[in-house]
């Protein structure tokens, strides 16, 4: 599969040039909330008022996209939660009117699927149309998807292929009670530094426009894999097989981005890695641009494409420099040990 | 060459059956489980009707050794239910289910947003957290079932409204085609919950008395709950095995009219109609019934039985089986794929209940009465919000 | 309260619970159809509209189809509030 094109609305500064150039936002705020643009450019208002951020997001990334590349064949969403906030007001308002006379605004925008509901409604996109909640794999399941869509066609075709997470009050509040944020305030230059339990809730949509042709691609995803229930002690042998089945050995791997966000409990599974397989590689990590959430591998495939293309160099928040551009990055990821996954994109 | 996909088991659980024998006999008899909730807490208990699983929690965690599972949400316990009853129906050892090539997709609209006081009380953090409190997420269900079964095989969740379980059959039978896969068990569920009866209740599409899809004097649709899923296989590892019938046919699109109504010239269902028969190279002519998506309100129904006359130069029999289960959201698709082939492998029409006044604009009127009738091949369609519409065909095995 | 002052009541709650975001009070006209005019509204709205008229005025209306004779335009919804409030 060839990436064609890709956006992102991010914490990051994603939305225009300045990420790509290098500038790194610091977020001192107990969320890293995203840096949106000005919608009205692309979203009427009339649409735009119903919006809660996820559908905003997701559409403000999208149409950009959809501008420069025309219709695609389909469209294929990953997204964990969906319209958080408009179910939290919903149902509020289920508690709050004791289930009398309540408004349908939020829940029918609180749905996941209400964004790629809307993207084929603002487009009139008749095409294929899926939407994939499955946890922190939605992202993965849905390049799945467009993988299997594409190989059975027989002439050039794109799809819409991406994610989107929204930080609201509702899983802020449930994640937190679940032990997975911090207590603290932790600026994302110091999250992967921070040795403390939990990590920092993010959000934003990255999307893409994927296809089966490798002219005019800025990236390919070579391979990608779904694993739920690994243990530590076989993770170092699991990514070497993955590679082999690539016919890659780990030297050949010019960039490998990591998902550590800064949770003590659970970054060992990186640092297995770094200490045993990744010795000798060059390492990123892409959650202290985003913070955590579902779909942070969206933006972490987002990321490595521009790197692959000479873009975000010099930037203060990697550990190595970015001298020469990668050609190929290998990305992998879990969350809370139970999902993980591993991503193989090149140039 | 792709492999052929065939269903070797399923499993069902609704408001008129814990078991796929039991449904058969509803539908054969005629008999709708749709009245009052006794077990579901909600103002609208009192004046709307529903198709609840006539179960509480507590007895469906006996009646699955999950007792001690105290996380465990209702939507999660139907899902083991009627998954527990597919792969013992296909016959599946515990080495299979947990084989690397057998995967999972699954779909849930509610997830544990059934547990919405809890919810309530979690996300504006009062009191203690709850049990439910890691449960919450639509994807929770699958997760569980993968740690229960030791699942580590490709898995996914999808939720686009109520075609869900829908596009979970499409996407497992496309795992076997594309050799990603030997075995997908594919469906999805739902349980009632104030969530989604109050969301549907705000849209005005709900009725006060039982539904009555296809009727002109229908008033809306009756909340169901439920969970169904199927064992799909290729060719190759079923061989020898009893199958029920072959996935022959699938397809998607998005109507891309309305947030929460279908288009009057229903683009939307016609497409995924038409890609479903392009997938099977089958004609219009060659399907024998449509188990549809009838709803029983008023944009659907006629809406839907527009696509027919536009389709069909003759529309074959077809029925909404919503009439018996009231509408089961995400485990729809799951529930009417099983109906689908129940009807295909007896060769047996049931009738469309309450269905007094048929809708005049178009010459087809839904099933009136049981008959025997030779099936080879079904339609089932799923039409959701978002405009998401899919439909499935399975044919008898040749 | 006078007609007058009803109306631009009516008209903030309008702008508030359909989030009309970029429209100002004066914008709206009182004889301009609010579906199929230059407001854009659709079917979700004249429900959000029936929970306005319930929540602000007690107003209920439980048939949609007798809230599409009502809410024609700003002046008829007015009309119908003065009649009927029990607020």
């Amino acid at each position: 599969m060839y990436i064609k094109d890709c956006f992102a609305i991010s914490p990051q500064r994603t939305f225009d040039d300045q990420f790509e150039k290098g500038h790194v936002e610091i977020h001192e705020e107990k969320v890293y909330s995203a840096i949106e643009p000005n919608y009205a450019e692309f979203i009427p208002a009339g649409l735009l008022r119903r919006m809660g951020k996820a559908v905003r997001m997701g559409i403000g990334a999208a149409m950009p996209l959809l501008k420069r590349n025309g219709q695609p064949e389909g469209i294929i969403i990953g997204t964990a939660n969906g319209g958080l906030e408009n179910c939290i007001q919903f149902l509020n308002q289920i508690v709050e009117y004791d289930e009398g006379v309540l408004t349908p605004t939020h829940f029918v925008q609180s749905t996941p699927n209400a964004l790629a509901g809307q993207l084929a409604l603002m487009t009139e996109n008749t095409g294929y149309n899926n939407t994939h909640i499955n946890g922190s794999l939605a992202f993965e399941n849905a390049l799945l998807d467009a993988d299997m869509y594409l190989e059975n066609l027989d002439y050039p075709s794109t799809l819409l292929v991406g994610a989107v997470e929204e930080i609201s009050e509702y899983n802020y509040n449930i994640d937190l009670l679940a032990d997975r944020y911090k207590q603290e305030r932790v600026s994302n230059d110091h999250l992967l530094a921070s040795q403390t339990p939990g990590t920092v809730c993010g959000e934003g949509s990255t999307m893409f426009i994927i296809g089966n042709e490798k002219e005019n691609s800025i990236a390919e995803i070579v391979d990608f894999e779904q694993i739920n229930f690994l243990e530590i002690e076989k993770l170092n042998a699991t990514l070497a097989a993955f590679l082999q089945k690539n016919q890659l050995s780990i030297d050949a791997i010019d960039l490998v981005l990591l998902g550590k966000n800064g949770d003590n409990r659970f970054d060992n599974w990186y640092e297995t890695l770094e200490n045993n397989l990744l010795k000798n590689n060059r390492i990123g990590y892409y959650k202290p641009y985003v913070g955590e959430y579902r779909t942070s591998s969206a933006f972490a495939v987002y990321y490595a494409v521009q790197l692959l293309n000479g873009k975000c160099k010099n930037d203060t928040l990697q550990p190595d420099e970015y001298s020469k551009s990668p050609k190929t990055v290998l990305l992998y990821n879990h969350f809370e040990g139970l999902r993980h996954s591993i991503i193989l994109i090149k140039k | 060459m792709k492999p052929k996909v065939f269903v070797t088991g399923m499993g069902a659980v609704s408001a008129i059956g814990t078991n796929v024998a039991e449904h058969l006999h509803a539908l054969r008899m005629g008999k709708s489980g749709i009245g009052k909730a006794k077990y579901f807490v909600s103002k609208y208990t009192e004046s709307l009707l529903f198709g609840e699983v006539p179960f509480t929690n507590e007895e469906l965690k006996i009646r699955n050794g999950v007792e001690e599972k105290v996380d465990f949400s209702r939507t999660t316990l139907l899902a083991i239910q009627a998954f527990r009853e597919a792969v013992q129906d296909a016959d599946l050892s515990a080495e299979q289910i947990s084989n690397s090539r057998t995967g999972f997709i699954s779909s849930s609209t509610v997830g544990g947003m059934c547990n919405t006081d809890e919810l309530y009380s979690d996300a504006n953090l009062s009191g203690e957290p709850s049990h439910y409190l890691r449960s919450y997420e639509s994807s929770d269900h699958t997760l569980r079932i993968l740690k229960l079964f030791q699942m580590k095989g490709l898995s996914d969740t999808i939720n686009t409204a109520c075609s869900s379980s829908a596009n979970a059959i499409y996407l497992g039978a496309r795992l076997i085609q594309s050799g990603r896969a030997d075995r997908v068990i594919v469906g999805g569920t739902d349980s009632l919950a104030k969530y989604t009866v109050n969301g549907f209740n705000s849209l005005m599409i709900l009725s006060d008395e039982a539904c009555q899809p296809f009727d002109v004097n229908r008033k809306g649709l009756n909340l169901g709950e439920g969970a169904a899923y199927l064992v799909l296989e290729s060719e190759a590892i079923c061989k020898g095995k009893k199958r029920y019938a072959e996935v022959t046919g699938f397809g998607n699109s998005n109507d891309a009219f309305h947030p929460s109504a279908t288009s009057e010239d229903a683009r939307g269902p016609k497409l995924a109609i038409q890609r479903a028969l392009k997938e099977a190279k089958l004609k219009p002519e060659d399907i024998d019934y449509i188990n549809a998506h009838g709803t029983g309100t008023l944009n659907n129904d006629t809406t839907e039985t527009h696509a027919f006359s536009q389709l069909f130069a003759e529309v074959p029999p077809y029925n909404s089986t919503k009439s018996y289960t009231g509408h089961t959201l995400a485990a729809s698709g799951g529930l009417e794929a099983v109906f689908s082939i129940l009807s295909l492998v007896n060769n047996e029409l049931y009738p469309s209940l309450r269905c007094d006044n048929p809708i005049q604009e178009y010459a087809s009127k839904p099933i009136a009465e049981f008959s025997k009738k030779k099936i080879r091949n079904v339609l089932s369609n799923s039409f959701g919000f978002g405009g998401n519409c899919t439909s499935l065909i399975f044919s008898a095995c040749i | 309260m006078t007609k007058e002052e009803v109306t631009l009541e009516f008209k903030t709650h309008l702008i508030q619970y359909l989030n009309l975001l970029d429209v100002s009070v004066d914008q709206i006209k009182d004889d301009e159809p609010l579906f199929g005019g230059d407001l854009g509204l659709d079917s979700i709205d004249s429900v959000e509209l029936i929970v306005l008229l319930d929540r602000e005025y007690g107003i209920k209306i439980k048939n949609p189809a007798d809230g599409r004779q009502i809410l024609v335009d700003v002046n008829t919804i007015v009309d119908y509030i003065e009649a009927n409030r029990t607020k």
